[in-house]
């Protein structure tokens, strides 16, 4: 801001006014993320339960929540669901826009279709899903009452199942996401790429495996970043479709810290699992950050 | 042997008619240039003959082939972009074998033709480097080297120049006028620029609005533009238009000219095309290098000199006749200052008569 060379006339408020802008963002920022970031690590080392208390416990807290089956079985899920949602979101994405890339007609009817269950909160997915799913009331239902009464779907109250239906309803709500990104990257590659390739010979997979795709390698990243972020974070869409069960067959860490932090009076134990979230989203987005800041200098 | 022809080619887009009617011959190892403002359809034309588009009507043959359902791999062509359309994550070497590798060439082969065109185009120190790490002269440069690799019988050149620097440009039009004597493959080359037109073509297809305005060699292009509009869009400056009427003294079909109060009837050249039409409107077409500046009276007109422009080896200067503004290509020796008379006597051997209502040209 203040380099030597400023001229001399831009006074004292031209100097401090970004500053005094950008204070109040500045201090909240501190306080409520950095600072709580902190407090919550300080938490995890203490014993609290009902209410936060200051008894340093060491690593009491972490050594019971890596004893514990539940917080096991939520890891195992955050791992079903984020492989299958992350692979699954960016497969139906990325084909849909390749699908929508080929000047069909009504394109901008079926994009729109495509992208508005984006504007759809994870708690409207996860209840009307809850209510497609659920067998006496929606798909099941509606199959026995076509005749098939044969059929049943009862992904959602089977324990071994039901985090798949999250998985379902979560790529049902980003697909679309993931598409129209990778459709305005399509746009953006010139044309005459293509038409050079196709008097080169390749056919359209190889065009877009050989060609097309490798050159979409940065928004394949940042969709790969927005998705785990989602992944790791989803709380909202468990708690509306599954809350959890049947049982915690289908908690992820974030439901299981909700409900050791604030229901089930395990202050300390919470703390410590979300630590351990925060640790795990630390460690991908600070190589990615680092890799991005360090082109952006190149550049 | 006839190399390309374009036999009645129309091109609609739905209810818009892009092209309408397009016939061009060439023999094997000519220069053909596709010349026209933007948007007049060579793009469109030269996607046709590449097969990345269908003709709605007509008929494109390749070589000896009719070539409307031959897929564009296997019409034996090559195709350089204006904006070059190499493909970004590949290196140099990799964007030229693409193409190879796609037909199945051997790996040795690959490798020997890659030396060769580097050579060629003096690259090797590239071959190693991806598009984003090249000049744009760089690029332009692969991008032809990806099209030699191929050995085709017909090169596509779709503006390739236009994307450069003016003096880049200039460098890079002879080296593909070299390039185009050595291997003496039949070139087709879309341009805006006339100057390009003209200094690479052995035929040139000037097009406006999907419509051939004139085939014909550069030369008949320039001396004998068909319509007014091929008179001024080749040649720069363009040439001078001068409305008059046709009029007949001592038994000889000329035109009046007038300046500072002046005027002087001039005989026309191929008077014959011309019977019967005196009284008739029409515009005279001169190029400014068809003045010269004389001191006698006979056959000149006084002309008050407006504005100089010198470009080194000549001046133009800038007067009027006929109430019209028109600009003469003289020698620096004979440019009078602004303000100043001088005598201009136009070379009336060359003149072109366009009609000014058809703007057709009459003689
Ligand atoms: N796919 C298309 N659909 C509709 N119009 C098109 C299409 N491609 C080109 N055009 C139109 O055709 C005209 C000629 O385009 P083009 O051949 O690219 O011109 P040029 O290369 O001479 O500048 C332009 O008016 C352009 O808008
Ligand atoms: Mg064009």
């Amino acid at each position: 801001m203040s380099s030597p060379t400023q001229p001399a006339q831009y006074g004292f408020a031209e100097r401090w006014l970004p500053r005094l802008v950008l204070a109040p963002s500045f201090l909240l920022t501190l306080i409520f993320i950095y600072g709580f970031i902190t407090w919550n690590g300080y938490l995890s080392f203490t014993s609290s339960r009902l209410l936060p208390s200051f008894n340093w416990a060491g690593l009491t807290q972490y050594h019971a929540l890596f004893a514990l089956e539940r917080w096991w079985v939520a890891v195992k899920n955050l791992f079903i669901f984020g492989g299958l949602f992350i692979g699954g979101a960016m497969a139906i994405g990325i084909a849909l826009a390749i699908l929508l890339d080929q000047k069909i007609r009504a394109e901008g009817a079926l994009r729109t279709i495509y992208l508005y269950p984006m504007a759809l909160s994870f708690i409207v997915t996860g209840t009307a899903w809850k209510w497609m799913l659920n067998p006496g009331l929606g798909l099941e239902k509606l199959m026995h009452d076509w005749g098939f009464t044969n059929f049943t779907f009862d992904w959602l109250v089977n324990s071994d199942m039901s985090i798949y239906t999250v998985v379902i309803a979560g790529l049902w709500q980003s697909s679309g996401f993931v598409m129209a990104l990778f459709l305005a990257g399509l746009r953006g590659i010139d044309d005459s790429i293509i038409k050079a390739a196709q008097i080169d010979g390749a056919s359209l997979p190889r065009i877009y495996w050989k060609i097309i795709l490798p050159a979409l390698r940065p928004v394949f990243f940042s969709t790969l970043m927005i998705l785990s972020h989602i992944a790791i974070k989803s709380f909202d869409l468990v708690v509306a479709l599954t809350g959890g069960g049947p049982g915690f067959a289908s908690d992820v860490p974030a439901t299981f810290m909700y409900a050791m932090a604030f229901t089930r009076g395990q202050m300390g134990l919470g703390a410590a699992s979300a630590t351990m979230m925060l640790m795990t989203v630390a460690a991908m987005v600070v190589p990615y950050l680092y890799s991005e800041l360090r082109r952006s200098r190149n550049a | 042997m006839g190399a390309l022809a374009i036999k009645n080619v129309t091109k609609s887009f739905g209810d818009t008619h892009i092209l309408k009617g397009i016939d061009i011959e060439i023999d094997s190892g000519q220069f053909l240039i596709l010349v026209g403002p933007s948007g007049c359809g060579k793009s469109t034309l030269m996607n046709i003959i590449a097969g990345l588009e269908a003709p709605t009507t007509g008929e494109v043959h390749i070589g000896d082939r009719m070539v409307n359902n031959i897929a564009p791999k296997d019409r034996d062509i090559a195709m350089v972009f204006q904006s070059y359309a190499l493909y970004p994550t590949m290196n140099v070497r990799q964007n030229i074998a693409f193409g190879m590798e796609t037909r199945g060439v051997p790996k040795k082969e690959q490798e020997e033709i890659i030396a060769r065109v580097a050579k060629m185009l003096q690259m090797d120190h590239l071959l190693d480097r991806k598009p984003s790490q090249l000049s744009g002269g760089q690029r332009q440069r692969v991008a032809m080297g990806r099209a030699l690799a191929r050995d085709p019988i017909l090169f596509l050149f779709d503006e390739p120049l236009s994307n450069l620097d003016a003096k880049l440009r200039v460098e890079m039009r002879t080296e593909i006028k070299q390039l185009h004597h050595r291997l003496k493959t039949t070139i087709v080359y879309v341009t805006h620029d006339q100057i390009e037109a003209m200094t690479l073509g052995d035929k040139i297809a000037v097009m406006k609005d999907g419509v051939i305005q004139q085939f014909g060699s550069p030369q008949e292009i320039y001396e004998q533009p068909a319509n007014l509009f091929v008179a001024s869009f080749i040649g720069s400056p363009s040439m001078n238009f001068i409305p008059c009427h046709l009029a007949e003294q001592a038994g000889q079909i000329g035109v009046s000219l007038q300046s500072e109060g002046e005027a002087r009837f001039v005989p026309l050249p191929n008077a014959a095309k011309l019977a019967g039409q005196v009284g008739k409107k029409v515009i005279l077409g001169l190029r400014p290098e068809q003045f010269d500046a004389v001191e006698n009276s006979e056959n000149s007109l006084a002309c008050k000199v407006h504005l100089t422009e010198p470009t080194g080896p000549d001046t133009m200067v800038l007067t009027q006749l006929n109430g019209i503004e028109i600009c003469a290509r003289l020698h620096p020796r004979d440019a009078k200052g602004p303000g100043e008379t001088v005598r201009l006597k136009p070379d009336m051997t060359k003149a072109v008569v366009f009609d000014a209502e058809t703007e057709t040209r009459l003689a």
